[in-house]
């Protein structure tokens, strides 16, 4: 399974430490539920991505960080079937779902939340949650139950139209949708995008939750610092290729990880 | 028409062009009261029964349920496939000359050749007269010629998603546009190879043909009460249909944002062949009705109606279903009432004006902003 690069040669499993340096083995050992090998993707005749390699295991939590225009989002997509496939292997739970439709997809286990316009604005909070089980041939009621349970809000605002919601309650409608048919993988474009500072915190918290109750999150984030900080492991990408990978807090410590992508 | 929407009385100050109007409008209802009184003040004021205007508002009714029925699916596919659909008024003429094929077939079956029925033409002395078809006389062949309408343009309406909208899904709306305006002709003159090009009636007269309401004091002519309830009918269910069934939400899911849709997991085109199947039926079945209403038919009529079904789903604001059907009662009683001051040459160029003057000032129309919800 392993496609190891060249690793810089220091011990990739060192605690957070000042000065610690940020590992460069892309690949997992053990199993991985998603598994990217070599990709290449883009948006038709312009590639973004060159041979990324990218694991997650069951239950990991996984960010993604790097400078603009890395391709963090383009992963995402491309694991969804949205961009131009050109080369390299996607597998989930040990089978290719590249060719997939999106809703085959969904049906293997995965669940997206897109970065921006992430709701339905002239369905109710209810109505936008059970479309996310559109492929059931019944609403799960119970299902719907346990998503309130999770978003108490939401069940406050149930009829209301998702359009006049806000940013922050818009966020939990768009996970809760996406976690109607308790995937194994959630992916996560840019959760913290448009929120207020003060409900920053809430929704990593929110996402920790998530993680905690088994689901495993792949997540691209802005806030890279944040987003390190809660992760299990993350990855750098810079011009659509892996820089480096590491258990977030080695990530953090690594000097040229926080002088070249975290901002000093 | 929303003329007391607080965001239109917002708006008033800043365009001076509105207090034109309701100035305008004002004055036509001065003017109204002056008729129905009965006073004659220089130019405002002379005659007009109550009885008239009572009748004139009626029509408008009936002409604007089937106008608004039209433009439903109309609406539907520029929301849900994002073009404007040129070809929608050949499915008004697919219906209605399927419909009365059916309806003619079930009235007159026996007495005249067959394929004269089938293709809604008199046969030798039988006139559609003779064949008889009305609500009063034959009810079973009008309301089986309006499930016919509906089921033959729907299979229409899908035939030609495959064959030309479909492999352009990916293309911007002009390019389909552009497509629908080459359907449209094919449809046209298809119609006209099979059915011919020559005016014809196809309504019975039926004597007392008015349905009184005798408490009421009204009195109905039963196509119109029947092409009234026909479209209310199928309004009411098209509403049931969008907003308590699983397909209707993963339209208007669809007409909110189609990228997000479909990393929902709907499945896009199973809800496009549903798009086509209830905006085609609900098209022919409203050209089947338009035919009930004017008692003749003729090959190009859905395409001459095609405008001022634009004029209203724009009114109404394009996109929106339920604004397509307010679009289409407002231009259906301009049509009629007009005529009470103007020409009624002229009762298409007001309702067009009405439409002109909505765009000036609310340019999203009435329920603008609203897609199908």
């Amino acid at each position: 399974m392993s496609v190891e690069e060249s690793d810089s040669g220091d011990d990739t499993a060192a605690s957070a430490e000042a000065d610690v340096e940020a590992g460069t083995t892309h690949t997992l050992d053990g199993d991985a539920i998603l598994r990217l090998r070599d990709l290449d993707a883009g948006y038709g005749d312009l590639q973004i991505l060159s041979d990324v390699d990218l694991d997650v295991a069951d239950g990991e939590y996984v960010t993604i960080v790097g400078p603009n225009g890395a391709g963090k989002s383009t992963v995402m997509k491309t694991v969804f079937g949205l961009t131009t496939y050109m080369d390299g292997i996607v597998e989930f739970e040990g089978e290719s779902i590249h060719g997939l439709a999106p809703e085959q997809i969904i049906r293997e286990g995965i669940g997206f939340v897109p970065q921006t316009d992430n709701v339905f604005p002239g369905l109710s909070v209810r109505e936008n949650l059970e479309m996310g089980a559109y492929i059931l041939d019944e609403v799960p009621e119970d299902r719907i139950e346990e998503i309130y349970d999770r978003f108490p809000i939401l069940r406050e605002r149930k009829a209301q139209k998702a359009g006049t919601l806000s940013g922050g309650q818009r966020q939990m409608v768009a996970m809760g949708r996406a976690l109607m048919l308790d995937p194994d993988l959630l992916l996560l474009d840019e959760p913290s995008a448009g929120l207020a500072p003060d409900l920053v915190a809430d929704m990593f918290d929110r996402i920790d939750r998530i993680n905690d109750s088994g689901t495993a999150v792949l997540m691209v984030e802005q806030n890279a610092k944040e987003a390190l900080r809660r992760c299990d492991r993350g990855y750098v990408l810079v011009n659509g290729e892996n820089r480096y990978t590491d258990r977030g807090e080695v990530l953090l410590g690594d000097e040229d990880v926080r002088k070249d992508f975290l901002g000093g | 028409m929303g003329t007391t929407d607080s965001s239109i009385v917002d708006s008033a100050r800043a365009r001076p062009g509105l207090l034109l109007v309701a100035l305008l409008g004002g004055l036509l209802l001065v003017d109204l009261a002056a008729k129905l009184a009965g006073v004659s003040l220089g130019p405002v004021g002379g005659a007009l029964s109550a009885d008239r205007l009572g009748s004139n508002l009626w029509s408008g009714v009936v002409i604007g349920l089937v106008i608004g029925l039209a433009g439903i699916g109309l609406s539907m596919t520029y929301s849900i496939l994002s073009f404007a659909n040129f070809s929608h008024g050949d499915l008004l003429s697919t219906g209605a000359f399927t419909g009365w094929g059916v309806a003619f077939l079930i009235a007159g079956v026996g007495d005249v050749p067959l394929r004269a029925l089938l293709t809604v033409r008199d046969a030798g002395s039988a006139t559609s007269g003779d064949i008889g078809a009305h609500i009063l006389s034959t009810p079973i062949a009008i309301l089986l010629g309006l499930l016919a309408a509906f089921a033959a343009t729907a299979v229409v309406a899908l035939a030609l998603d495959r064959a030309f909208y479909k492999p352009m899904r990916d293309r911007d709306g002009i390019s389909i546009l552009i497509a629908s305006i080459g359907a449209a002709l094919i449809v046209r003159y298809v119609i006209q190879f099979v059915y011919g090009s020559d005016r014809r009636g196809v309504t019975a007269s039926v004597e007392a043909s008015n349905l009184a309401f005798a408490p009421l004091g009204l009195s109905v002519n039963a196509h119109d009460l029947t092409i009234a309830v026909a479209a209310i009918g199928l309004m009411l269910a098209m509403h049931f249909m969008l907003q308590r069934t699983k397909l209707g939400t993963a339209m208007r899911a669809m007409a909110d944002n189609k990228d997000l849709a479909l990393v929902t997991g709907i499945p896009a085109e199973r809800v496009v062949t549903a798009t086509w199947i209830i905006g085609g039926g609900l098209a022919g079945a409203s050209g089947y009705l338009y035919v009930l209403l004017r008692g003749t038919i003729q090959f190009d009529f859905g395409w001459l109606l095609l405008l001022l079904i634009f004029a209203a789903v724009i009114l109404g604001g394009i996109g929106s279903v339920y604004g397509a059907i307010a679009g289409g009662l407002v231009i259906g009683i301009v049509f009629t009432t007009s005529t009470i001051w103007i020409p009624s040459d002229f009762n298409e160029a007001a309702a067009f004006a009405v439409m002109i003057t909505m765009l000036l000032l609310r340019p999203e129309g009435l329920f603008g902003g609203v897609t199908t919800a």
